[in-house]
C-alpha cells in the first residue's frame, strides 16, 4: 500500500478496490474513457473486471444496472459533473428503482477542476443525487477516508455516490460512521464537507486565536445522515456554520437547516456556499475560492461578522 | 396439415383472444390499447413459440431467457400474455389493472412475477439489457436477453450508445426487436423524427438485422429461432414491421390511439364485432 499521505483520493480507492477486485472476479471497474494512474495496473493485471465504455454516461449507468442484476459489483468511474447530470434518470431508474449496488465515483468534486471552467464544476451533485430513493452519498475529505469506502460499497447492496476531490497530502484521522469531530468549542460549530473541511480547521483556529470555542464536523457521509451523533452534539452549541463548495441550493446547508427544522432545535444557522451564479473563473483553486467567497479570509469575516450581530 | 402450420393457427387464435381480452381492459380500466396490439404477435411468438426459455411457475429461475419491454406503455399487452402463461393469476388483470392496490401498474414493473425491469420512460433497456449479456458472457451462461423496443424510442439517444457497446463486446447473445409501427406518442415519426432505414442504421452500428411482418407469426418466429439459435458474437436486431392498434380498424394508424381509451359505445360495439372469433384474421 501506499502512503495515502501522498495520493489523491481517487488512487487510494482505486488501490484498495484494486485489491479486493483481485480476490473477487464480480468486482467491476467501468471508465467513460477517463484514467488515473492508479488504474493502469488494475487494467492491466484485471482486465476482465475494467470496461471502458466511451463517452457514453447514459448507457454506462444502464449497462452497470444490467451487470449488476446479474451479481456484479459495479464501480463507474467519471468526472462527477458529467456522471450525475447526464445521465440521472439512469441513475434514478436503473439503479434506484432497482435498489441495485452500484458505486458512481463522481471525480472532481466541485471546483476541483478549477481551469476547466463550468463545464467541468460539479456544484450541484450533492443537492441532485441525495434527492434520489435509497442512494447513499459520500463526500470524503481525505484519502484514507476515501479509501476505507472501497469496503464501505462492497458491503452495501444498494447504489451509493462517492465524490471524491482531488485534494492530497492531509490525513484526518479515523472517521466515525460518517461524521468525524474536531475540537469542543462551542461558540461555533463548522459544519463542512469535502476539501472545505480543511478551510474549515483553518478559520477554526483563527477563530480560536481570537478568543472564541469552536468545534468542526466533517460530514463525510450526507446520506444517510448519523442523526444519533448530530442530535446528541448539536443542541450544545450556539451557532452553527455550514461550508460547502457546492451550491447553496441544497446541499449541505440545506442537509442542516433540514435536520435542524425536522428535529425541532432552535440553533441559528449560516449557510456559506457558492451563490446562484455560474463561475467564469479560471486559476487555482484558492483563486475560485476567493470568486466564490469560499477562502479562509471570506469565510472567517463571514462568521465573524455575524458573531457580532 | 403440418405441426407448424397448426401451431401458428393457434397462436392467431391466441391473439384473437388477448385482443379481446386487452379490449375489454381497455374498456374498464384505460390502458395503451394500440401499442399493445402493435406488439401482440412478437411477445407471442418469444413466449408461446418456443422461442424464450421461461418458467412461468419460477419466474426468477436463473437460467431464463430475459426479456425487458423496453416500450413500456405495452404493458396491458405483456400482463395479458404473461397471466396467459401462468406468471399470475389472471384475476390481477380485472381486480389489480391500474386499481386496487396495483399489482399491475400502468407500466411495468420489477415487482410483477415475469418482469425483469421497471420500464417506462425510453431508452433504457436496451443499456441493461446490455449489461445482463455482458454478464451471462462472462459467467458462461447460456440465456438470450430479449429487447423490445419502440421505433418512436429510437429517437432516444441511449439507444445507440447502447447500440454501439453491445457490438463493441460482441453481444451475440442479445437481440434486439424494434416494433415499426411508424407513430409515436402524437403523431407519425416521419412527421417529426424520421427514422429512415432502420436496417441500414442497425447494420452500421454493428448489428445483424433483418426486417419482417411484425403481425405474421411464421416470419417472426423463423427469425426469432434463428437469432437464439446462432453462434456468434455479433448482436441481433428485427425490425418488426407493425400497424399500431392492428385488428380494430379505426384504431389501425391513428396516433390518437396511443392514449385514447375505449369508451364510446360505437367504438366498443364495433370493436367486438372485429375481434370476435370467426372474423377476418389477416
Amino acid at each position: 500500500m501506499s502512503d495515502l499521505s501522498r495520493l489523491q483520493m481517487r488512487d487510494a480507492f482505486i488501490e484498495r478496490l484494486f485489491e479486493r477486485a483481485k480476490e473477487d472476479r464480480d468486482i467491476l471497474f467501468i471508465a467513460n474513457d477517463f484514467g488515473a494512474p492508479s488504474l493502469d495496473r488494475f487494467r492491466a493485471e484485471l482486465p476482465g473486471q475494467y470496461i471502458n465504455a466511451g463517452i457514453a454516461e447514459q448507457n454506462i449507468i444502464s449497462v452497470a444496472a444490467g451487470l449488476a442484476m446479474a451479481g456484479k459489483k459495479v464501480f463507474v468511474y467519471s468526472i462527477a459533473s458529467f456522471i450525475t447530470l447526464r445521465c440521472l434518470e439512469q441513475i434514478k431508474l436503473d439503479l434506484c428503482c432497482h435498489q441495485l449496488p452500484v458505486t458512481i465515483l463522481g471525480v472532481g468534486a466541485c471546483y476541483a477542476y478549477p481551469e476547466d471552467g463550468p463545464t467541468h464544476h460539479a456544484s450541484e451533485d450533492i443537492s441532485i443525487m441525495r434527492s434520489l430513493v435509497g442512494l447513499s452519498l459520500y463526500s470524503p475529505a481525505d484519502a484514507q477516508t476515501a479509501q476505507e469506502l472501497v469496503d464501505v460499497a462492497l458491503e452495501q447492496n444498494a447504489p451509493s455516490y462517492i465524490r471524491l476531490d482531488k485534494v492530497a497530502g492531509i490525513t484526518l484521522g479515523p472517521g466515525q460512521d460518517g461524521l468525524r469531530v474536531f475540537g469542543s468549542g462551542q461558540d461555533f460549530c463548522l459544519l463542512a464537507t469535502g476539501v472545505m473541511v480543511h478551510r474549515a480547521l483553518e478559520v477554526a483556529q483563527r477563530l480560536r486565536d481570537a478568543g472564541h470555542g469552536v468545534t468542526v464536523v466533517d460530514l463525510y457521509r450526507l446520506k444517510p445522515l448519523n442523526s444519533a451523533a448530530l442530535l446528541a452534539l448539536l443542541p450544545a452549541f450556539k451557532r452553527l456554520v455550514t461550508l460547502e463548495e457546492h451550491t447553496i441550493h441544497g446541499g449541505l446547508g440545506s442537509v442542516i437547516a433540514e435536520f435542524v427544522v425536522d428535529h425541532r432545535l432552535s440553533l441559528p444557522l449560516q449557510r456559506l456556499a457558492i451563490a446562484d451564479d455560474h463561475l467564469y473563473g479560471y486559476g487555482s483553486r484558492s483563486r475560485l475560492h476567493q470568486l466564490a467567497g469560499l477562502d479562509c479570509d471570506s469565510i472567517e469575516t463571514a462568521i465573524r461578522d455575524w458573531g457580532e450581530q | 396439415m403440418s405441426d407448424a402450420l397448426v401451431q401458428i393457427d393457434q397462436l392467431k387464435a391466441v391473439a384473437r383472444r388477448i385482443r379481446r381480452e386487452i379490449a375489454e381492459i381497455s374498456i374498464v380500466t384505460g390502458g395503451h390499447i394500440a401499442s399493445s396490439y402493435s406488439c401482440l404477435e412478437i411477445l407471442l411468438a418469444l413466449y408461446q413459440a418456443g422461442v424464450m426459455r421461461v418458467r412461468p411457475h419460477q419466474p426468477d429461475w436463473p437460467q431464463r431467457d430475459r426479456f425487458i419491454l423496453s416500450k413500456g406503455h405495452a404493458e396491458t399487452a405483456l400482463y395479458v400474455v404473461l397471466a396467459d402463461l401462468g406468471f399470475f393469476p389472471c384475476e390481477w388483470l380485472s381486480a389489480y389493472y391500474r386499481a386496487g392496490d396495483h399489482r399491475l401498474g400502468g407500466h411495468p414493473d420489477r415487482s410483477i412475477p415475469g418482469v425483469e425491469m421497471t420500464t417506462g420512460a425510453l431508452g433504457h433497456g436496451l443499456g441493461v439489457a446490455a449489461g445482463l449479456a455482458l454478464a451471462a458472457r462472462m459467467d458462461g451462461q447460456p440465456q438470450r436477453h430479449y429487447v423490445l423496443m419502440g421505433d418512436a424510442e429510437c429517437a432516444e439517444g441511449s439507444i445507440w450508445e447502447a447500440g454501439m457497446f453491445a457490438a463493441q463486446h460482441q453481444l451475440g447473445n442479445l437481440i434486439g426487436i424494434v416494433d415499426r409501427n411508424r407513430i409515436g406518442a402524437s403523431d407519425f415519426t416521419d412527421n417529426f423524427i424520421g427514422l429512415g432505414s432502420l436496417v441500414d442504421k442497425w447494420r452500421a452500428f454493428g448489428w445483424e438485422t433483418e426486417v419482417c411482418d411484425g403481425h405474421d407469426f411464421a416470419a417472426l418466429i423463423r427469425r426469432l429461432r434463428y437469432a437464439a439459435q446462432r453462434e456468434t458474437t455479433t448482436p441481433f436486431m428485427l425490425i418488426a414491421e407493425t400497424v399500431k392498434g392492428k385488428g380494430v380498424s379505426f384504431m389501425e394508424n391513428d396516433p390518437m390511439w396511443h392514449v385514447k381509451r375505449l369508451a364510446d359505445a360505437d367504438e366498443i360495439r364495433q370493436a367486438r364485432e372485429e375481434l370476435a372469433d370467426g372474423g377476418d384474421d389477416e
